[in-house]
Formats: C-alpha cells, sequence, structure tokens
C-alpha cells in the first residue's frame, strides 16, 4: 500500500525564465574568497620571509645595512651591488663550474643507471643479485665513512692516471657520484613496471638488448628519468662538503663553494654577502620552480615507500 | 641453448644460469659494469678502506700509515671534546626532528583543501627545498645578526632582550636548529601532503557522520593513517640530523666554544684539519654504527604503532 | 517518526553547474525510497545534501519532522553505506562498528551488546578481531552495514553499496538488504544506477535526470504510467522501444500503420512499446511493418532486433529500430518481414517535444489500486 505523495509530473525541459537567469547570475558573483586564505597567508610569509630580506638587502646600501631596526625596504635599490659581488668574486665562473658539474653528473646518472638499471630489472647473469644487494648497502653508509678513502683515491687518480680526475680537479668532483645506488634503485623500480610483452615484441623483431633500452622503455620512461635527473642535479648543485675537501683553487670552485670564500673575504658587507646569496640562488630556484612537479614527485615516492 | 642433456650435475644455484648461454651473462655484466666501476670504486671500496684507515694512523699527507690497531677506537672514550660533540649532536637531533615533522604537518595540513591558488601556497612551502646549504646559512646569520638583524629588532619591538645569538654559546646551537627546521620544513611538507592525500575523503565523511568533530578525526583516523609517513620522517630527519655539518661550518666552524661542535664536524676537523685521518675515520665508524642502532630502534618501535593501508 | 523532507532544494556547485534543481521529495517512516538515474543526475548530490557532507544552495532538509539543513553530519542521527565501504583501516572490526559510538559516549557495555547483536544479525560475528584488509569485498560490506545499524539512526543511507560487488554476490545481497528492511523498517533512502536494483528494492522510486526529479511513485506506477518518455526509456530492461510517429487522419501511425487514436490538440507524437509487449503478428494479420536485423536468444525467451518500415513504405531519414521479446521458439532470419502489434493500453503517447506523457485512448492515467 504505496502513499502516493502527489507525483510530480515534470519532464519540462524549458529553460528558466529570464528573470531566475539573472538572479542566478547575481549570486554567482557573490561568492565569498575561502577563509583558508586567512591561514595560509601568515604561514607563506613566514616561509617566504627570510627571502624577502636577502632581496631587500641585497639592494641597500652599505649604511642603510647598519641601521637598527632594519630597514624592511630598500629606499634607494641599489642594483650596483650585483655589479660589484659579481667583480669581487668569479661568480660567473662558479656558476659555470657548478652547471657543468651539475650536468656532467646528472647525463652520467641517467645513462649508467639506466643501463644497469635495466640490466637488473630484465637481464639475468651470475652474481646478479649479490651485486644489487651489495650496490644497495652502500646507500646506507653515512658519507663521513667514505669521504676519506675518497679524497685518497681521488688524489691517487690525479697522480697516477690523468691529471682532470685528481684533487682541484673537474674530474674530482663528477666522478664519484656519476652513477648512484639511488639512480640504480629508482630506475629498477620503475623499468620493473614496464610490461615486458612490449619487450618481448621487440626482441621476436630483432632488435638487441640495447636496442629494446632505448627505442622502447627509455620513452616510456620519461618521469622516472626526469625524476632522477632532478634529484641528481639538485644534490649536486648543492652539494658542499666534497668540494669543499677536494678543491682548492678558487676558480675551480663551485657555486656554493665560491659563496663560501666571498662570506669569507666580505663577511661584514651584508649588501654584497645578499647580492651574491641571491645570485647564487636563482638558478637552482628557476630549475626547481620550473621542474617542480618531479622533485616534488620524487621525494613523495621515496617517502611513501617508506 | 643446446646444452642440457649433456651438461654435468649442476651446482646448486647455477643450474638455471648454466643453461644461458654465455653471451646473456656478458650482456648484463657488459651493462652493469660502469655504474658498478663507479659505485664499486667510489663506494665501496672507501667502506673498507675507511675501515682499515681506522686501525692506522694517517695524516693524508705522507705514503706512510704505520698500524696501530686498536689505539683509535681506544682514545675515543677519552675524548673531551668528542663527548662534547655527541652531547650537541643528540640536543640538536632531539630538537630538530619533532620540530620539523609538526611544522611539516601542521603545513601540509593547511595545504591539503582546494582552495583557489592552492598550487601558489604549495610551491611557496616546497621551495625551501632548492635552498643550498649555504644560501640558508647566510640569509640566518643576516636574519640574527646581533646588530643589525630583524630577529631582534623583532625582541626589542616586544620589549624583550636583544641576544647575541651565533655568538653566544648558549644559543648558538639553537639558531642552527631554527635555520635547519627551515630548511628541511619543504621536505616535510611534500612528505605529508603526499601522505594526507592518500587518505580517502570517505574516511572521513564517515567518521564525521559517525559523530567526530574535526580535531577527533583527525587524531584517530587521519593521523593513525599518516604513520608510515611519520615514521619515515622520523628516520630519514635523524640520519640527517646526526651528520649535520655545512650549516656548522658555514656559520660557527663549531663555535662559539664549541657549543655547535657535531660529531661531523670535529670528524672532519680532525681529517682535514688536525690530519688525524686515521682517528677520524675511527670515529666515522662509530657514527655509523650509532646510526644503524637509532635507525634499527626507530624502525622496531616504529612498526607496532604504524599502520600500513592493505 | 522518521520522515526525511526534502523542502525545494537547489544545489549550485562553485564551477557553475546546477547539481540539483527544486528538488522536493518526502519518505515517510520505514519507506525505502530509491534514486534513481543515470550518473550525473544528482542523485549522490541528494544524499549527501541528507547527509549533510555537502550544505544546499537553497531549500531545507527536515529528519524527523525537524530542520536539520544547519547541523553537521554527526548531528543528524543518521547512518550511510558507502559505495566503497569506507571502513576505517587501522581499526578491528570490532572498532569500526564501535566507532560512531563511542563518539556518542555510548556506555561500554552498551556498545558490546549492540555490536554483537547486529554482527548475528549480519552473519559477521567471526569477524570482529579482523582488519578490513583481511576481509573479502561481500563481507567488508556487511561490516560497513553493520556500522550504519549500530548506530540505530532515524534514516539509513545508501550510496550505491552493490556497485563494487560481482554480480552473484550483488543478488544474493540485494535479496539480504529487502530481508533487513522488512524486519528492522527504518526510513532508507537509497541511490543507484542499476534500475533494477531500484524496481526491486524500493517501495517508491525517484526517478532522476540532470538535477530534476522527473517521477515519483511505486515500482510498477513507474513501470506502467510513465511521465514522460525519459523515465519510460529508463524503467525496464530491454528499454521500452521509442520511435517516432505521424499524424494523419486523427489516427497515429507508425511506419504507416495505426496504433491508437490521436489525442487532441497534438501532431508530433513519440510512440513508445515495450518489447515485452509486442506481439509478433501471424502472417496475413496487418500490423507495424519491421524488417528483422538479427536476433538474440536468452533461453526463456527472444529478443528480436528489427528495423522499422519494409520496402513499400518510403522511411524519411534513420530507419528507427524495434526490439521484440519473442517466444523461446521464434526464430527470425535476417531481412525477413515482420508485423507488430500491441494491445491498445500498451501503446504508450509522448509530446514530442516536451516529452511529457499523453493520455490516451481516453484512459485516464490510474493510480494502482
Amino acid at each position: 500500500m504505496t502513499t502516493s505523495a502527489s507525483p510530480t509530473i515534470p519532464g519540462r525541459t524549458a529553460e528558466p525564465a529570464p528573470a531566475e537567469q539573472t538572479h542566478e547570475h547575481r549570486r554567482f558573483r557573490l561568492r565569498r574568497p575561502s577563509p583558508w586564505h586567512l591561514v595560509l597567508i601568515p604561514i607563506s610569509f613566514i616561509l617566504l620571509f627570510p627571502f624577502y630580506m636577502m632581496v631587500v638587502t641585497s639592494l641597500q646600501t652599505e649604511a642603510q645595512t647598519r641601521r637598527f631596526p632594519p630597514l624592511l625596504t630598500p629606499p634607494t635599490p641599489q642594483w650596483s651591488n650585483y655589479a660589484t659581488a659579481l667583480h669581487a668574486a668569479p661568480f660567473v665562473r662558479f656558476m659555470v663550474n657548478s652547471a657543468v658539474v651539475a650536468l656532467i653528473i646528472v647525463v652520467g646518472n641517467l645513462v649508467l643507471c639506466s643501463i644497469a638499471g635495466y640490466a637488473f630489472a630484465r637481464l639475468r647473469f651470475a652474481g646478479r643479485g649479490l651485486v644489487f644487494g651489495l650496490l644497495m648497502a652502500t646507500l646506507m653508509v653515512p658519507f663521513q665513512v667514505t669521504m676519506i678513502p675518497e679524497f685518497l683515491i681521488v688524489k691517487w687518480l690525479g697522480v697516477h692516471v690523468w691529471d682532470q680526475l685528481g684533487i682541484d680537479h673537474l674530474g674530482a668532483l663528477v666522478l664519484p657520484t656519476l652513477a648512484t645506488a639511488f639512480g640504480i634503485f629508482f630506475l629498477r623500480q620503475f623499468f620493473l613496471t614496464v610490461p615486458v610483452e612490449l619487450e618481448e615484441a621487440a626482441r621476436m623483431d630483432g632488435t638487441s638488448r640495447l636496442g629494446v633500452l632505448f627505442k622502447i622503455v627509455l620513452p616510456l620512461s620519461l618521469p622516472a628519468l626526469s625524476t632522477v635527473a632532478a634529484i641528481t642535479f639538485l644534490d649536486a648543485w648543492n652539494s658542499f662538503l666534497w668540494p669543499l675537501i677536494v678543491i682548492n683553487t678558487e676558480s675551480h670552485m663551485t657555486l656554493p663553494l665560491g659563496l663560501t670564500t666571498f662570506q669569507g673575504s666580505h663577511d661584514t658587507h651584508w649588501e654584497l654577502l645578499m647580492a651574491g646569496n641571491v645570485f647564487s640562488l636563482v638558478p637552482m630556484l628557476l630549475v626547481f620552480l620550473i621542474a617542480q612537479r618531479y622533485f616534488v614527485r620524487s621525494v613523495a615516492a621515496t617517502g611513501l615507500k617508506g | 641453448m643446446a646444452t642440457a642433456t649433456t651438461a654435468p650435475p649442476a651446482a646448486p644455484g647455477t643450474g638455471i644460469f648454466r643453461r644461458l648461454s654465455r653471451s646473456e651473462h656478458a650482456v648484463g655484466w657488459a651493462f652493469v659494469s660502469p655504474a658498478v666501476l663507479i659505485i664499486g670504486i667510489f663506494g665501496l671500496l672507501p667502506i673498507l678502506w675507511s675501515l682499515l684507515l681506522s686501525f692506522q694512523k694517517s695524516d693524508l699527507l705522507t705514503p706512510q700509515t704505520p698500524w696501530v690497531g686498536l689505539q683509535n677506537y681506544k682514545q675515543i672514550p677519552g675524548d673531551a671534546t668528542f663527548r662534547l660533540a655527541i652531547e650537541h649532536t643528540i640536543i640538536y637531533t632531539a630538537l630538530f626532528v619533532p620540530c620539523t615533522m609538526l611544522v611539516g604537518l601542521v603545513i601540509a595540513a593547511a595545504l591539503n583543501r582546494k582552495v583557489r591558488g592552492i598550487s601558489i601556497y604549495r610551491t611557496a612551502a616546497y621551495v625551501t627545498m632548492a635552498v643550498s646549504t649555504i644560501n640558508e646559512a647566510l640569509v640566518f646569520m643576516w636574519l640574527f645578526e646581533p646588530n643589525f638583524g630583524v630577529v631582534n629588532a623583532g625582541l626589542n619591538a616586544v620589549g624583550l632582550p636583544q641576544q647575541q645569538w651565533l655568538s653566544d654559546p648558549n644559543e648558538a646551537l639553537y639558531v642552527i636548529v631554527a635555520m635547519t627546521v627551515w630548511g628541511w620544513t619543504g621536505f616535510a611538507v611534500v612528505i605529508y601532503l603526499a601522505a594526507l592525500q592518500g587518505v580517502p575523503q570517505d574516511l572521513q565523511d564517515a567518521a564525521s557522520i559517525d559523530g567526530a568533530k574535526r580535531f577527533t578525526i583527525f587524531r584517530t583516523i587521519t593521523f593513525p593513517l599518516l604513520s608510515p609517513a611519520t615514521l619515515f620522517l622520523a628516520v630519514w630527519l635523524s640520519i640527517n640530523a646526526l651528520q649535520l655539518f655545512d650549516e656548522v661550518y658555514l656559520t660557527t666552524r663549531g663555535g662559539p666554544l664549541y657549543s655547535t661542535t657535531v660529531v661531523v664536524y670535529y670528524l672532519y676537523d680532525q681529517a682535514f684539519q688536525q690530519f688525524n685521518a686515521g682517528y677520524a675515520a675511527a670515529l666515522a665508524y662509530v657514527l655509523f654504527m650509532v646510526i644503524i642502532v637509532i635507525t634499527f630502534i626507530q624502525f622496531k618501535v616504529g612498526n607496532r604503532f604504524v599502520h600500513y593501508n592493505r | 517518526m522518521a520522515e526525511v523532507e526534502y523542502r525545494k532544494i537547489t544545489k549550485r556547485y562553485p564551477n557553475g553547474v546546477m547539481a540539483l534543481k527544486e528538488f522536493d521529495l518526502t519518505a515517510a517512516d520505514g519507506e525505502f525510497v530509491v534514486l534513481v538515474g543515470p550518473s550525473g543526475c544528482g542523485k549522490s548530490t541528494a544524499l549527501r545534501l541528507l547527509a549533510g557532507l555537502d550544505r544546499p544552495s537553497s531549500g531545507e532538509i527536515y529528519i524527523g519532522g525537524s530542520p536539520v539543513t544547519k547541523h553537521g553530519p554527526g548531528e543528524r542521527d543518521i547512518a550511510m553505506v558507502f559505495q566503497n565501504y569506507a571502513l576505517y583501516p587501522h581499526m578491528s572490526v570490532y572498532k569500526n562498528l564501535a566507532y560512531g559510538l563511542r563518539q556518542r559516549k555510548t556506555p561500554r557495555a552498551e556498545i558490546q551488546r549492540r555490536v554483537h547483536e547486529v554482527s548475528d544479525i549480519l552473519g559477521i560475528a567471526e569477524l570482529l578481531d579482523r582488519r578490513p584488509a583481511q576481509l573479502s569485498g561481500g563481507q567488508r560490506q556487511r561490516v560497513a552495514m553493520g556500522r550504519a545499524l549500530v548506530r540505530e539512526p532515524q534514516a539509513f543511507l545508501l550510496d550505491e553499496p552493490l556497485s563494487n560487488l560481482d554480480a552473484k554476490l550483488r543478488g544474493q545481497v540485494r535479496a539480504e538488504l529487502k530481508r533487513l528492511h522488512q524486519r528492522l523498517g527504518i526510513t532508507s533512502i537509497y541511490v543507484t544506477h542499476d534500475q533494477v536494483e531500484a524496481m526491486t528494492l524500493a517501495d517508491r522510486i525517484c526517478v532522476m535526470n540532470r538535477g530534476e526529479l522527473q517521477q515519483v511513485g511505486t515500482p510498477q506506477e513507474v513501470y506502467e504510467h510513465p511521465a514522460n518518455v525519459f523515465v519510460a526509456g529508463f524503467i525496464g530492461s530491454p528499454a521500452m522501444n521509442l520511435v517516432p510517429a505521424t499524424v494523419t487522419d486523427g489516427q497515429v501511425r507508425v511506419a504507416g500503420h495505426p496504433v491508437a487514436r490521436a489525442p487532441d490538440g497534438h501532431t508530433d507524437v513519440v510512440v513508445g512499446l515495450r518489447p515485452e509487449d509486442l506481439v509478433v503478428q501471424p502472417d496475413g494479420r496487418s500490423g507495424i511493418p519491421v524488417t528483422v536485423d538479427f536476433h538474440e536468444p536468452l533461453g526463456s525467451h527472444v529478443l528480436v532486433h528489427s528495423v522499422l518500415g519494409d520496402a513499400s513504405v518510403p522511411v524519411v531519414g534513420e530507419p528507427a529500430g524495434i526490439v521484440v521479446q519473442a517466444g523461446a521458439d521464434v526464430r527470425p532470419a535476417p531481412g525477413q518481414r515482420l508485423a507488430l502489434a500491441a494491445e491498445p493500453r500498451h501503446v504508450y503517447l509522448f509530446d514530442a517535444s516536451t516529452g511529457a506523457a499523453l493520455t490516451r485512448d481516453g484512459r485516464a492515467q490510474v493510480i494502482a489500486s
């Protein structure tokens, strides 16, 4: 026994009357912005404040930096500070060095870790498990344990093999991290998810192993490769302790190291220090903003895999 | 691949490999050799060498490195500076890790909503990841400058006395905590935000219908489901905290009065400035063992509380 | 007294989409009401508004006679079963069931009693110590229902609870739901896109499309007296045939064959004929001319797919399709010409522009007795 509440018989698909339409428009525009902005803005402000102060100070004169309480805006923006800083220390040189080192390391990792990662994922060879395990073990060991012997090895290589590989040279900066266990691990994980059928089909068509890697697997692995590239670049660019140990000559220094010596020689000229600081921060910041996605993804991936 | 019927009985564990043609092994090794060579020379070899070095006396300059057995290790307990370094490292870690996690969690929770322009706020939170230690150190030295820095100006404005910060042995370490927390916030936010986004909205809806209020939902549902991320952060941040070096070198060189000397700084000093490389290697191994133990403990304890989805 | 009422509810999303327009519905105490319609029709929105998980743009919601529009989900004394179950993965089944009661500070003994009672009814008593991850899909579904039952709410909200189950399980659980409702008599609002579920479970069905209520009625009413072409085409499986018709000499004709008397004032008419109401005429008798396309034997009957018209009657535009449900022994060959007929009371007429149902043959629409 059903109670028949008035069965509505609409079925009207006609447009709403014009009056209703304008009413809807008006309601649309009065939408309030979310109250969460009140929370997010102060948080962002606190987080970004150091950047702000960096830029502001870099545009002040020396006298202005010595005011207390400090000025929160540059009254007469001194763009010349940047020129002065760039003259006082070879910042451009530092940046070029950093860029070269980082690029070589990134390319090296992408190539070597792809090949090795692929082999660990798909090829079978004697000792595969053991070697992989040993490589992963190196991830557990802190840098400080290995840095002294690494120093000695690099020194030996410079004397006995090729001086470019030795202390105070490009090779020393580049060689130890040209391939990383992290890169191999990450890429192997990814390659394991590529459907084997694709590779098998290519092999049946006669493609060599290397060919399969380059023509089939790598094109499908661009996100993983980008992620490895991003993380490797960040690490290489911001690396400090190792360059500190192996580089002595100013003209061979990378940016973080160069900035430190600049600090040493100008240590109370805050406006110049900040100019140098901003200058050396900008490239990495740009790379980060452009490739943000990949940085975030790589960090999240390591975190969620636990 | 035609050796099957006449092959001699295979040695245990190598059966399948015998059946592979030799070229397959060769290809595999060819592929991994370059990377293995690099990591072997610059990763595995140094690990062993370091161990050997810890039993020797070396100044990194002269080729003679006489064997001294356990002497380096025996020296460690009596080393007062090292004990100080340990103390500082522990204090630092105990402050840095929880602070960074808390800040990261709070900010991630605020960022976990669909507000217009949220991606800008998220970028602002992530961006500290791109900052190198020297950038971070320089700007914080400026902010905490005793005579001209913003922080002291702020204290002044609210009537509190000004501090010497990095020049004050009682405060320098805490300034370093502040600067490193800032530097690592981006990382913590990324981890927590990703984890938060993995908590299905349905669960929070269900809890809401069940009568739980906002904070209760967070405490009983959301936070427990974040536990894998929490464990990961605790472990990762601890490992990094125990290896603190850059910021100390760049700001205080371990001072004033050794108040910021931490283990790795002491290690560096011993190896490259005091030329006691053997002793430094021994210290490094001790640090290594400590890191392993602490990580192990964290995992054991953590696994009792961590709930993995699925 | 757990009557549920939607009064003039509208819901508009910030991006401008109008999810619900002037939605009015009253579910009586103990009634099982099903909201059914294609995706995007607004049924899930309506449910979420009732749950309090979303606020309406305008209108009021009443539960048990009191307005709850301003109340949060926890204050409405309702319980919900989610499509994906939403079980708390880090808690045991017992704790999942007890959670809602703990939030309301129910005493321990009472919680135990209720949890055990409900888990007995649902047959999940042995699972109380397990975690959701250790349960099968069907078991999880039961725990989700248990969590809702344990609260003894005024109204039960179900959001497509069967759609994640495989076909066989779905039938079983559907029957259990029916039994449960008969036994417990809690007012229930059930959302689904599957009209079979709607027909079998509902006391009353609400057919929805694009945010608007199309028709509300008992399953029988909605089946026998669809209010418009949408409802006619949505309810019933296989779907009702809806074909264009011409009106000449006061007769409505399909492919030239008269099927009904033309209602006054309408010249543009759509005719609805259910496959199960069409009869294949024996040779010689006249009927709607169709040409067979193919047939699907289903064991107990055959579905004949055909195309309207034959070569001698010119058809304008795309020929419409007709599906006939015939006896199991009918085996028409492709290309064979058939004549179809239906009883006058099974011929539905709809206005071609508005889609609304028209009275036919003078027979008023009768509400089921």
